[in-house]
């Protein structure tokens, strides 16, 4: 009896600690008047909901979720290649190779990308489309290099063994045994890069702002410019696709997979 | 191997090998070219700023990273020690939450949150907590940084430090309970010293983490010194363009988030052997 | 010394019922092996008395008080685990002092009798067991440690979960015998779980017979091999051959022959002996009066060290007969004595 009630008080503490911080964000986005100190809003309604659909949220979230999309597509078709190479074959320098996928999440990234930045506008791609995509492919790329070897690397060599055996080449066995086995590992960490590139700040800051804005610099624009009932729109915005994920992958989330998560 | 494999493998490891080496090796490796140089010279004045100007700064975000880590280890040791011998999936779902919930809307959240005009006064002033002409603000200070960090990091910590003690054999918490060990005696003396060794990765993760943060003092940050060193690097470059001192800043970050992850393995991996 | 009684114990994991209302008295200072083959419910009781896992129904009772809602932490059992459970990264003496550390016994106190334990399990060798971690020991040594450890506290009841399984044949003949020794010596209450029909004949006082969540039979060691009572027992000890057949009044008929049978079951009936009771002799030698002979084809045997085993072709399936002596093939008499032959009505 007694742990059954601790038990129930400790989830309601937990949902306090989680949600409350969030619940305020929730409420500003159907407030139309919120005076201090009132708990709760003197008017409630969507008007700024129809103001920033009309307006320039919109064009951040649909860059946004393009930018997103490119980069998920273009970071999939270049690191499962390399994924399985790094898991199956003894190519030279692979440590070296391992160790430049892993030293960009030991540094702080942001002086990193200040210089990235002028990089990216001497070659006339700063402020634009293309240079936010290969801004946000850095921290993809290095994320999905290691767990998609990992993924591969969990199917079991023995299968591949015996196709080979049987006289298939590398390359079918590859494509007939081992990507269908890595299918679910390869899905999850593709939505995740897909939230990772959706959810960036940093490097569209520096590479893209004012030019090419995404939902996160949108979202930070308007928070700092007092427009509370916008920026938690956006806020909230922001917030679906991740529980959605949240929710879906429940099953498939791996600590390594999260912990890029980290950073984010 | 055969050649066509080994081009093959050449061809298929240069995309991505290409990018990151331009966009990240690069720009990392410039800025210890551009911190030492001034005006077009060689110089170490840039280092000789970063001393006279910022110094209390770095001082101030390793305390708030020391402060925010120390918080975070020392809540997921005991309640993913609780979650791992009395299951609550509820309560483990939920913290996964704040992993899916990037900074900027973290920031913003606390930022509503704790300002002086925030919810949270408005909920503490029902009580009569709060002097209505001059409410306290904890956002715009070190502790609203704090509370972010440790907010979101939490999440992180909870998933790693009960990875680490689910990796435990149940046997061994068995016995201890069999021998007369409470939750909390079997956390201090089977679980904790047995994941010694993931709960100092983890920590020197996050602590790296926590030194660079650069959106959650962007949104929380009071825009006056002192402020975090991220932020610092930021204005010089969009304020000044002053891009020497700020990449001087940007090593001594590098330096610093080395060292001290560095320093912290290895004590810890030295105890163990 | 302590009496254990389990009265009606149920246990639900998901679907599937672990222990379906066993009843047991374990006597006090007696060694009780639970013998059952995998998924028996041997070790989801074993558990349930130490507490590790909460019953659905029933009661556990030590002396009479019940102990079912206790946790495991003030139940006074202790417990030595398959793969021995001994914490890593502390030290020898640290394992074996953690339960005494916890009940606030002096520094000397707990010096003194874990000093005196180790030299009950003959784990010698004083300055080494403050230093060394278990990793440094090898299996029968962790093991001794083990059960040091959980006499030193003086627990009410020992409870050992398949303690041997992990270990070397020959590690495993020579701690069998300590184990008896040192239970008799402490006069502790036991409770020994095993899937090892041998072990569990050698080691205990009392023998239960588990099988799919039921207690199928309780007795000493010689009553559980000499006279199962179900046709499951009779086939779980020893090795033995299972047929079908056909009983009447005074006649078994054992694939197709027909031999002298004083039991009461009629009908289809399951005939098991062992292959160790199978005599081997010539067909034509005279048959002797109140024996159960079978004729058969000799076809294959294996030398297996301590004896031949035969195959022998009986109607449609193969008997096992073990000899010390090879033999050739061809026809061969198997003969038994009556009593060797347990006959079984359909249940």
């Amino acid at each position: 009896m007694i742990r059954r009630t601790l038990r129930m008080s400790g989830t309601l503490l937990t949902m306090l600690v989680i949600f409350g911080p969030l619940s305020s964000l929730v409420i500003w986005s159907v407030a139309e008047k919120w005076y201090w100190p009132h708990l709760f809003p003197q008017q409630l309604g969507f008007f700024y909901w129809a103001k920033v659909l009309q307006g320039d949220m919109l064009r951040a979230l649909r860059d946004g979720f393009l930018i997103a999309i490119v980069v998920t597509v273009l970071t999939l078709l270049i690191t499962v290649p390399l994924a399985y190479v790094l898991a199956r074959l003894p190519i030279p320098f692979k440590p070296v190779i391992l160790m430049v996928f892993l030293l960009p999440q030991a540094f702080p990234q942001l002086p990193v990308f200040v210089n990235s930045t002028t990089l990216l506008y001497r070659v006339n791609l700063g402020g634009k489309f293309w240079g936010v995509v290969l801004i946000h492919m850095v921290g993809a790329l290095v994320f999905a290099v290691w767990t998609m070897t990992a993924v591969f690397k969990s199917v079991p060599e023995t299968l591949e063994e015996a196709a080979i055996n049987l006289g298939a080449s590398r390359f079918k066995s590859f494509y007939s045994v081992s990507l269908p086995l890595a299918t679910p590992g390869i899905i999850a960490s593709t939505l995740l890069v897909f939230l990772y590139s959706l959810d960036e700040f940093t490097g569209t800051l520096l590479v893209g702002s004012p030019f090419v804005l995404t939902l996160p610099v949108y979202m930070y624009r308007t928070s700092v410019g007092y427009e509370l009932q916008v920026a938690s729109i956006s806020a909230l915005l922001l917030m679906v696709p991740g529980v959605v994920l949240l929710v879906l992958l429940e099953r498939y989330m791996k600590s390594e997979y999260l912990s890029m998560f980290g950073r984010i | 191997m055969r050649l066509s494999l080994r081009l093959a493998c050449l061809v298929i490891a240069l995309p991505p090998l290409a990018i990151v080496v331009w966009l990240f090796f690069l720009p990392f490796l410039s800025s210890a070219h551009l911190s030492l140089i001034r005006e077009d010279q060689w110089s170490l004045r840039n280092y000789y700023l970063v001393w006279r100007l910022y110094k209390f700064d770095i001082l101030y975000t390793l305390w708030i990273a020391f402060f925010s880590l120390a918080a975070v280890l020392g809540i997921a040791v005991f309640l993913c020690g609780y979650l791992r011998v009395h299951v609550n999936r509820p309560v483990e779902f939920l913290f996964k939450i704040p992993l899916f919930i990037p900074f900027v809307v973290v920031g913003h959240a606390m930022r509503v949150l704790l300002a002086p005009k925030g919810t949270l006064n408005a909920v503490l002033s029902q009580v009569g907590l709060i002097n209505m002409s001059d409410p306290p603000s904890i956002a715009f200070g070190w502790i609203g940084i704090a509370v972010s960090l440790i907010w979101k990091n939490l999440a992180l910590a909870v998933l790693l430090v009960l990875g680490a003690y689910r990796s435990v054999d149940e046997t061994f918490l068995e016995a201890a309970r069999n021998f007369g060990a409470s939750t909390f005696r079997q956390i201090k003396d089977i679980l904790l010293p047995m994941s010694r060794a993931s709960l100092a990765v983890a920590g020197a993760f996050m602590f790296t983490s926590m030194l660079a943060s650069f959106s959650v003092p962007l949104m929380i940050g009071s825009g006056e010194p002192p402020q975090m060193v991220m932020i610092d690097v930021f204005y010089r470059i969009n304020y000044q363009m002053d891009y020497g001192t700020a990449n001087a800043l940007g090593v001594v970050s590098y330096l610093l988030a080395m060292g001290v992850a560095g320093y912290y393995l290895k004590t810890i991996t030295q105890k163990e052997a | 010394m302590v009496q254990v009684q389990v009265e009606n114990v149920r246990k639900t994991y998901g679907k599937v019922e672990a222990l379906k209302g066993a009843s047991l008295t374990f006597a006090s200072g007696a060694m009780t092996a639970i013998l059952g083959p995998s998924g028996c419910g041997k070790t989801t009781l074993l558990r349930s008395i130490a507490g590790f896992i909460g019953i659905d129904e029933g009661r556990i009772l030590f002396d009479h008080e019940e102990v079912t809602e206790l946790p495991p932490q003030r139940r006074g059992t202790a417990m030595v685990f398959q793969n021995y459970a001994l914490w890593p990264h502390m030290t020898i003496f640290e394992n074996v002092a953690y339960g005494l550390r916890l009940q606030k016994v002096p520094a000397a106190e707990i010096r003194r009798r874990v000093l005196k334990v180790l030299a009950l399990v003959e784990i010698a060798n004083l300055t080494d067991v403050e230093t060394r971690k278990p990793a440094a020991l090898s299996g029968g040594q962790q093991q001794r440690v083990a059960l040091a450890r959980a006499l030193v506290v003086a627990p009410k009841v020992l409870l050992m979960d398949e303690p041997l399984s992990n270990l070397d044949a020959k590690v495993r003949q020579r701690l069998r015998a300590e184990l008896r020794r040192l239970q008799k010596q402490v006069g502790i209450t036991a409770i020994y779980v095993t899937h090892d029909q041998e072990e569990a004949l050698a080691l205990a006082d009392t023998v239960v017979l588990m099988d799919q969540g039921r207690i199928v039979q309780e007795g000493t060691p010689q009553e559980i091999y000499l006279k199962p009572t179900t046709a499951f027992a009779a086939e779980f000890l020893g090795v033995s051959n299972q047929l079908e057949g056909e009983a009447a009044a005074g006649t078994l008929c054992i694939a197709g022959q027909p031999v002298p049978y004083a039991g009461q079951v009629r009908g289809k009936a399951t005939v098991i002996f062992r292959a160790s009771d199978i005599q081997m002799e010539d067909p034509s030698a005279s048959l002797r009066p109140g024996t159960v002979a079978l004729q058969g084809v000799l076809e294959e045997s294996l030398f297996l060290g301590a004896h031949y085993r035969h195959y022998i072709r009986l109607g449609d399936g193969v008997v096992m007969a073990d000899s010390p002596e090879p033999r050739a093939t061809g026809p061969v008499r198997m003969v038994l004595t009556a009593d060797k032959v347990q006959v079984y009505g359909e249940q």
